[in-house]
């Protein structure tokens, strides 16, 4: 069931951090600005994006969540020329926005409009981004969204949200990924609109900038556009080099404690790769295989909710994906340079808390030490040959793809994923999973209200007793007895409270 | 006129099957521009097709006329969603895990939605697997069958979902909100149900197995296929596999509800720190495209809560006292409710906040609002909508929603041109009938240690 209810722009704000790709590119003055084009001359519209090298790994240090706020100040606020509520009456007409996404590595600041609209709107996004006002009253509106998306949807709001962005904090802690989009309680309070100004000036330059056009625009559009662009300072092309992927040791929880009627459960670890990464494409297989977002096949959802009714979801990521209400696929201008491997399970009653850990981490080690069966492998390659075909059905998100193949070094990543997989064996995908899906060792974020006895459990690691209010069958109680005696062996085990969750 | 397709030629191979005329609906100045063949089978099953230009890609919706309205018998709040998850359990021919083996095999993408109203099914995937698509859907909505332990299973995945959800104050905000206003009507619950009766599900397995006979019949059912496909093929596949299918649909009866006498009026405490919410909601007509008193509560959403009103102006942008307002006229089948949700920036700003509503409100019932206004309104709401026409389950989603509420892909074009006939003294009519504080019912939630001013009663949520 769903009932998407319209949400202000800024709570999806750090729900997804932002960038990924290639090898950095030297940092050297740009010839001009970077563009991918998506020509289209019978369709009626015309979708802009401009990703800028801009996300949250910028925020320097206590000032984190001044890429975000910076970001608003250009989507959602006055410009030089007009009022926040006059450029809302100018773009009302059209039914168009300035939509807005930050993410760890990138910004990005897309529209879709009417190509007979194309004009007027360009004019107006342009006089956002060009001439932005940077007024009080917005700054401290916008400073207040991103504080209350922390406190009221984070915190209060979606224990699912919740464990989702904390298990990044963990998986990332002291790296530059290490700290939501949104910053935090206290380094909200920092910063100041000169902060903001600077970050503008520093970050949204054309050497930052890729931009992307998909639809019907006339002739001459892109060259007119990056014309006017090139108003934005020059800038530095290439990104701010990551340091090494972080370590994670041992089999460490975090218990989050807040009051709560059931208990989220998302583990995860750092990857190596990423789909500029040969191995990427069989490591896909052995994730869809094992938890393809949203579906019905994979077998953490078949084993825990299916044949155990034990929550209503259960997925597996191999990098980060960034959910958006209503969408099922991924969606594309997220892309970073470093990845996790992670897993969701979707809330539990908490007497199957421990259960359900277990009969996650039963699934990954599965996968991990045997591998894939043939007729699975070929099954989950025909899948993923078919079922890519359904991420990118409009242009604006076909666009979106594109900038992030070329981030990515392809040209094409659905053409990738076809010829990839077309040539591919169930030895490189049990290979891949045996090299990158070891979950020896893992960051554990635990939402729920019983976080001291939950500590205990983990502690003594006896083995769970699973009762099932109806009758399930042998197989899956002969596997139970695994699953329940499955040592968890837990390195460190923290317990935080919902009030220091994103404080600091 | 947006996304205007050409498919005038098609009409030319019009067919007429089984009891149905199929007619192409598409006329200048539609906002729904697409060439629509309509036809029913002898069995009464609707079949819709809209021919859309997404290769190699289609998008194949049944819609339920049935959903959280008809679960009358007490206790059974949030059946038809639970039966929702039932119906991926299998049948004879395709048990449960060929059925997912087969969707996999496609590569499509399956899944169900449940609200008030309606249940509609989706299945995205490739336009050349239309038959198989066709097989397997109509084989479980006519053979559907499931054993009472997968049924006690499944009922768990369900209170996994309500849990998932219970995370968010807006949750028992909602159910708080209906099982006030509503006394009588099946609207006082919310489409996931309520708690204690979501726990009670284990037991009804005889229950389910009628709820699938009275309900999942083809007259309640259209079949709604969009995309890259060819109306000729898709109904005579419809023929083929769905023809067989029986009458035998029995419409719950549903009670009416009485009108409202008194304001309503609850408080919510939260155990978490969170900004302060309010929920305030009128009992309005049911929903109806041809209605201009219907299309204009539309029309009051944007024109008093959207972001250019001048109360979104004064309490988002420029006083800030409140960051999420929004009006929400919510069409259903039956009398249902125009809900606004506020959330101000502290405790004491909420009963402000509610008081400019209300002020913004009277303001609207004293003068009418501005003719060029209400014409920019329009035009918004036009372009918006043509705007999210931009996939094929995006164009069948719409469809769908319609089909579901009035019955007819026709009726969204004949909602936008009702629209147009809205003038500023409709507005002010509508608004002086509708805004009352005797028909109005009012939930605030707060954080348990902070005191919510200008709230009364003491309920708590579960």
């Amino acid at each position: 069931m769903s009932n998407p209810r319209k949400l202000p722009a800024a709570l999806l704000l750090a729900v997804a951090p932002l960038l990924a790709a290639a090898p950095s590119r030297a940092a050297t003055a740009p010839a001009s600005i970077e563009a991918v084009e998506l020509p289209s001359s019978s369709s009626p519209l015309v979708s802009l994006r401009l990703q800028f090298d801009a996300g949250s790994i910028y925020d320097p240090p206590g000032k984190e969540g001044l890429a975000a706020l910076t970001g608003l100040m250009l989507a959602e606020a006055g410009t030089q020329k007009r009022t926040y509520s006059d450029l809302i009456e100018a773009l009302y007409p059209m039914a168009a926005s300035i939509g807005l996404n930050t993410d760890r590595e990138v910004t990005l600041i897309s529209g879709t409009v009417h190509r007979d609209q194309l004009d007027s709107y360009t004019a107006l996004l342009e006089e956002a981004l060009l001439h932005p006002g940077f007024a009080e009253s917005d700054f401290k509106r916008n400073k207040e969204q991103l504080l209350a998306f922390l406190t009221d949807t984070l915190r209060s709001g979606s224990d699912e949200l919740l464990g989702l962005e904390a298990l990044q904090d963990r998986i990332f802690a002291g790296h530059p990924y290490g700290h939501a989009p949104a910053g935090t309680v206290e380094s909200l309070q920092r910063l100041t609109l000169d902060d903001v100004k600077a970050f503008y000036k520093e970050r949204f330059t054309q050497g930052a900038l890729l931009l992307g056009v998909a639809g019907g625009y006339p002739q001459g559009y892109v060259d007119r556009l990056k014309h006017d662009l090139a108003a934005l300072p020059a800038g530095q092309n290439g990104r701010k080099p990551l340091p090494p992927l972080p370590k994670v040791s041992g089999r460490n929880f975090t218990l989050i404690e807040k009051q709560t009627a059931s208990v989220g459960i998302h583990f995860g670890f750092p990857l190596p790769i990423n789909r500029g990464d040969p191995d990427y494409f069989p490591l896909m297989v052995a994730n869809s295989y094992l938890g393809e977002h949203r579906t019905f096949y994979g077998k953490l959802m078949t084993e825990l909710r299916g044949e155990r009714g034990l929550n209503y979801g259960d997925y597996s990521y191999i990098e980060y994906w960034f959910f958006p209400p209503g969408t099922d696929y991924p969606t594309p201008n997220v892309p970073r340079r470093q990845q996790y491997f992670s897993v969701w399970i979707r809330p539990v009653v908490p007497a199957d808390a421990q259960f359900a850990l277990r009969a996650g981490l039963y699934e990954v080690e599965k996968l991990h030490d045997q591998g894939m069966t043939k007729e699975d492998f070929e099954a989950t390659r025909d899948l993923l040959i078919n079922y890519s075909k359904l991420w990118a059905q409009t242009l604006d998100t076909r666009l979106g793809f594109l900038m992030d193949s070329k981030l990515y070094g392809m040209p094409s990543y659905f053409d990738e994923i076809e010829k990839r997989l077309k040539t591919m064996t169930v030895d490189e995908v049990n290979a891949a999973a045996r090299k990158y899906l070891d979950p020896a060792s893992f960051e554990a974020v635990v939402v729920t209200n019983n976080a001291v006895p939950f500590k205990a459990t983990l502690q003594k690691d006896e083995p769970s007793s699973k009762k099932y209010e109806s009758q399930v069958a042998p197989s899956v109680l002969e596997a139970d007895k695994t699953i329940q005696a499955l040592a968890v062996k837990p390195t460190k085990i923290d317990i935080v409270p919902i009030d220091q969750v994103f404080q600091k | 006129m947006l996304f205007r397709t050409s498919l005038a030629l098609l009409s030319l191979l019009f067919v007429a099957i089984a009891g149905g005329a199929a007619t192409p609906q598409s006329a200048p100045g539609d906002v729904f521009p697409f060439t629509t063949y309509e036809t029913t089978l002898d069995n009464g099953l609707r079949v819709v097709t809209i021919p859309y230009d997404s290769p190699g890609i289609v998008a194949y919706y049944l819609v339920v006329r049935t959903g959280a309205r008809d679960e009358v018998e007490a206790g059974h709040s949030g059946f038809a969603h639970f039966f929702e998850h039932m119906m991926f359990r299998g049948t004879d021919k395709y048990s449960q895990d060929t059925y997912t083996g087969l969707i996999k095999r496609m590569g499509a993408n399956s899944n169900a939605s449940t609200w008030d109203d309606k249940t509609i099914y989706r299945l995205i995937g490739p336009s050349r697997e239309l038959a198989t698509m066709m097989d397997v859907e109509s084989d479980r909505f006519q053979n559907l069958k499931y054993d009472e332990e997968g049924f006690r299973t499944e009922s768990r995945a369900v209170l996994g979902e309500y849990n998932k959800g219970a995370s968010s104050p807006f949750l028992p905000m909602q159910e708080k909100l209906r099982d006030l206003a509503f006394d009588k009507h099946t609207y006082k619950h919310s489409t996931i149900g309520f708690l204690a009766d979501i726990k009670a599900m284990p037991g009804y397995y005889q229950y389910s197995l009628g709820f699938f006979k009275r309900f999942y019949r083809p007259e309640n059912v259209t079949l709604l296929v969009v995309g890259d496909v060819k109306r000729e093929t898709v109904e005579a596949l419809a023929k083929q596999y769905y023809g067989g299918w029986k009458k035998g649909y029995e419409p719950a009866s549903i009670p009416a509800e009485p009108e409202q006498t008194a304001q309503r009026q609850a408080h919510l405490d939260w155990p978490a720190p969170v900004h302060p919410l309010a929920m305030m909601a009128w009992h309005t007509p049911a929903h109806s495209a041809t209605s201009v008193d219907s299309a204009a509560l539309d029309l009051i959403a944007e024109v008093v809560f959207g972001e250019t009103s001048p109360l979104y102006r004064d309490l988002v942008v420029e006083k800030q006292w409140v960051d999420l307002l929004d009006g929400d006229a919510d069409p259903h089948r039956d009398p249902y409710l125009f809900t606004v949700t506020v959330r101000a920036k502290s405790d004491d700003l909420l009963p402000k906040a509610q008081q400019a509503i209300d002020d913004a409100i009277a303001t609207l019932q004293k003068q009418p609002v501005d003719a060029a206004r209400l014409e920019r309104i329009k035009s918004h709401q036009r372009y918006a909508f043509a705007l999210g026409l931009s996939s094929a389950p995006a164009i069948a989603s719409r469809a769908a929603q319609t089909i579901a509420l009035d019955g007819e892909v026709s009726s969204l074009n004949q909602r936008f041109a009702t629209y147009q006939k809205v003038t500023p003294a409709d507005i002010q009519r509508v608004a002086r009938a509708i805004f009352s504080p005797q028909n109005e019912t009012i939930v605030t939630l707060s954080h348990a240690a902070a005191k919510a001013q200008g709230a009364t009663g003491g309920a708590a949520h579960e």
